[in-house]
C-alpha cells in the first residue's frame, strides 16, 4: 500500500510538473500579479508598502483557491481522458489507492505553494522594512484549508462528469449558493412558517453548505485578518476553524468518489475511460466567483 | 488460467441511448500456459471480452474468472498480471525511465535502480531513458510495457493488437521478446488481426463473430492439410491439362492445383511429356483460409 501510493504521488508530482496547462495557468498569474504590483515597487510609503504587501498577498491567495482546484480537477480528468488508468488498474492498484494519491499528491503540492507565497510575503515585508504580521500565517493555513476542501469537491466531480461540466457544477452548486438558501429558509421560518418540511431543507441547506467548499460567511474575520492587522487569538482561531470544519466536509466529500470507484468502479470507470472527450476547461469564472468571496 | 461463461454485454450509445450488443454468450476456456489468440473482425468484440477478462468492463451477464477470480478493477490477485495496451493508453508524460519504475512498482514492490538500469539496457532504452513517452515511437512503448513483465515475473500477459504500427525489425524483435516470457511459462493472451503472426506464435486460437466465439481450437487443427487438392508446379511449353485449376505461369513454369482423383492422370501426362516437376504437395490450408472458411460458416471448430 506505501509503496503503491508513494509510486503513484511520484507519478502526479511528474505529471503536475510537465502539465503545459496548470504551469500555464500558473505564468499567467503570477504575470498579471507582477504587473500589478509593480507600480509599487517604485514607492517608498511605508502605508503604501503595506496596501502593496496586502493586495499582493491576497491576490496569492486567490490564484492558490484557484490553481488547487485545477489541480484536483487536472489529475483526475486528464487520466481518465487519456485512458492511461488501463495501466493502473490492470495491477494490484484499486482506483481508491490511486484516488487517494491523486489527492495528496494535489494537497502537497498545494501546501508547498502555500509556504511559497508566505515565505514571499514575510521577503517582501523584510524588504519594504514591515513587520512580520501573524496575519500571515493564519491566511496561509485558512487558505490551505479551504483548497484542501475545493480539491476534494473538484476531484469528486470530474470523477463523475466531463471537466467543462464539473467546473460548471462548481460555480453554481457551491457554498454560496446553499448559504442563500439556507438564508431563505431560515427567514421563513421566522416569518412563521414552521413546518417540518421546511426546517429540514434549512438543515438540508446548512449542512450541504458547510461541506461545500468556498464557504465565506466568517468573512468578517478573515477580511480583519487580510487587513494583516495584529489579530487577537480569539480572531485568529476562529477564522480558521470554520475552514477546518469546511474542509473534513470536502474531506468527506473526497471519500465519496473513493466509494463510487469500489462500488461502482466498472460503470464509473467505463464511462470515464470511454467516454469522455477533451474539451477546454475555462477558469475566468471561477475567478471572478473566488475574488467576490475575498 | 481463464475460464469465460456465456458472458454478455451490452451497452447503451448515442442520443437515443440505442443498445449494442457487444458480446452475445461469448464462452471459451484458457489454459496455463496457452499462447492464446483471439482473432476476429472489427467489432467482433474481442477488445470487449479482453476488458472483461482483465476487469475493466463488467459484463452484463455471464461468469468470467481470471486465475479462479472474478476479475476486478486493481484486484490484490493481478500480482502476476500484466497488461499492454494499444498505443496511447500510457502515461505519457512520464519518461521511459520513470514509467518504467512506476508500471513496476505498481505491483506493490519497490524495484532496485540496477534492476531497472538493467532492464532498460537489455531492451535497448537506456540512451533513451530521459525521453518522455509522449515522444517515443511506438516500439519503443512497447518495450517499457515489456520491461514490467521481464522484471516481475508475469504469468498472465494481455496483448491488444500488440504489433500495430510496428516496423518489421520491432516486430520482429517483439515476437523473439515474447516467446521468451511465454517459455518461463507465462499465459498470453493476445487480441490481433495479424494471421500471420498468429501462426508464429499462439498455440491457440478462438475465432470470434458477433460477439461471440465461433471456432475455437489448437492452431494446429485450424492449420490442416486439404486433402482433396495437390499443389503442383512445373515446367511446360505448350499445352496444360484442363483438370489444371488457379492457374499461374511465369514463362515456362506453370503453378495450379489439382484434385486428388487426377493425380495419376497429371504425373502420365508429365512423365509422357517429360515435363520436369518441382513441386507435387497436398494443398495447405491457412489461418486465413480457415479463418474466412469459419467467419462465412462453411466450417466449425467450436
Amino acid at each position: 500500500m506505501a509503496e503503491l501510493l508513494r509510486a503513484n504521488v511520484l507519478a502526479n508530482f511528474a505529471y503536475f510538473r510537465r502539465s503545459r496547462l496548470l504551469i500555464a495557468f500558473a505564468l499567467v498569474f503570477l504575470l498579471l500579479t507582477g504587473l500589478t504590483s509593480l507600480p509599487t515597487f517604485f514607492i517608498n510609503s511605508s502605508v503604501q508598502n503595506f496596501n502593496s504587501l496586502q493586495e499582493i498577498y491576497s491576490t496569492m491567495n486567490v490564484f492558490l483557491l484557484l490553481f488547487a482546484a485545477g489541480l484536483g480537477l487536472f489529475v483526475v480528468s486528464s487520466h481518465l481522458r487519456n485512458r492511461s488508468l488501463k495501466m493502473v488498474f490492470t495491477k494490484p492498484c484499486s482506483p481508491a489507492v490511486w484516488l487517494l494519491s491523486a489527492f495528496i499528491s494535489a494537497v502537497v503540492v498545494t501546501l508547498l505553494l502555500n509556504l511559497v507565497v508566505l515565505a514571499s510575503a514575510v521577503v517582501l515585508s523584510f524588504v519594504w522594512h514591515l513587520p512580520v504580521r501573524a496575519g500571515l500565517l493564519f491566511i496561509s493555513v485558512d487558505t490551505f484549508v479551504a483548497s484542501v476542501g475545493l480539491i476534494a469537491y473538484l476531484m469528486l466531480l470530474a470523477t463523475l462528469a466531463h471537466p467543462a461540466i464539473a467546473v460548471t457544477f462548481a460555480l453554481i452548486f457551491n457554498a454560496d449558493l446553499f448559504y442563500d438558501a439556507q438564508m431563505w429558509a431560515q427567514s421563513v421560518i421566522r416569518s412563521g412558517n414552521s413546518s417540518p418540511a421546511l426546517r429540514l431543507l434549512a438543515r438540508l441547506f446548512h449542512y450541504l453548505y458547510l461541506a461545500l467548499p468556498m464557504v465565506h460567511a466568517f468573512g468578517k474575520n478573515r477580511k480583519h485578518l487580510q487587513q494583516l492587522a495584529r489579530p487577537a487569538w480569539r480572531v485568529a482561531i476562529s477564522s480558521p476553524l470554520p475552514r477546518l470544519r469546511a474542509g473534513a466536509g470536502g474531506f468527506l466529500l473526497f471519500l465519496s468518489p473513493i466509494r463510487l470507484a469500489e462500488k461502482k468502479a466498472h460503470l464509473k470507470l467505463r464511462s470515464g475511460l470511454q467516454s469522455l472527450g477533451s474539451s477546454p476547461v475555462r477558469y475566468t469564472r471561477t475567478k471572478s466567483k473566488d475574488q467576490h468571496l475575498q | 488460467m481463464i475460464v469465460a461463461e456465456d458472458l454478455h454485454m451490452h451497452f447503451r450509445r448515442g442520443l437515443l441511448r440505442k443498445q449494442v450488443h457487444a458480446l452475445n454468450g461469448l464462452s471459451l476456456e484458457i489454459a496455463d500456459g496457452d499462447f492464446f489468440a483471439l482473432v476476429g473482425q472489427n467489432g467482433a468484440g474481442k477488445s470487449t471480452a479482453m476488458y472483461c477478462f482483465l476487469g475493466l468492463l463488467k459484463p452484463t451477464s455471464g461468469k468470467v474468472q481470471v486465475m479462479g477470480k472474478t476479475p476486478g478493477l486493481g484486484s490484490p490477485h493481478y500480482e502476476g498480471v500484466a497488461y499492454l495496451p494499444e498505443e496511447p493508453h500510457y502515461h505519457l508524460y512520464l519518461t521511459v525511465e520513470e514509467a518504467t519504475r512506476y508500471y513496476s512498482s505498481l505491483y506493490g514492490k519497490r524495484v532496485p535502480d540496477k534492476t531497472i538500469n538493467d532492464i532498460l539496457e537489455r531492451l535497448g532504452l537506456a540512451q533513451f531513458k530521459s525521453l518522455r513517452l509522449a515522444k517515443c515511437s511506438k516500439g519503443m512503448k512497447q518495450k517499457v510495457g515489456i520491461a514490467q513483465c521481464l522484471i516481475h515475473e508475469t504469468r498472465l500477459l494481455f496483448l491488444d493488437e500488440p504489433t500495430r504500427g510496428l516496423d518489421p525489425l520491432a516486430v520482429r524483435e517483439f515476437r523473439e521478446t515474447l516467446r521468451e516470457i511465454h517459455q518461463r511459462g507465462a499465459t498470453i493472451v493476445m487480441n490481433t488481426h495479424v494471421l500471420s503472426e498468429i501462426e508464429m506464435l499462439a498455440n491457440r486460437v478462438a475465432i470470434i463473430a458477433d460477439g461471440k466465439v465461433v471456432a475455437q481450437d489448437e492452431l494446429r487443427n485450424l492449420l490442416t492439410l486439404d486433402r482433396e487438392l495437390y499443389n503442383v508446379t512445373f515446367e511446360a511449353d505448350g499445352v496444360i491439362p484442363d483438370y489444371l485449376t488457379s492457374v499461374e505461369r511465369v514463362g515456362n513454369v506453370v503453378k495450379g492445383s489439382i484434385p486428388k482423383d487426377r493425380l495419376y492422370d497429371f504425373m502420365d501426362f508429365t512423365r509422357i511429356s517429360a515435363l520436369p516437376v518441382h513441386e507435387c504437395s497436398l494443398k495447405k490450408i491457412s489461418l486465413e483460409d480457415s479463418f474466412f472458411k469459419i467467419i462465412k460458416g462453411e466450417g466449425s471448430h467450436v
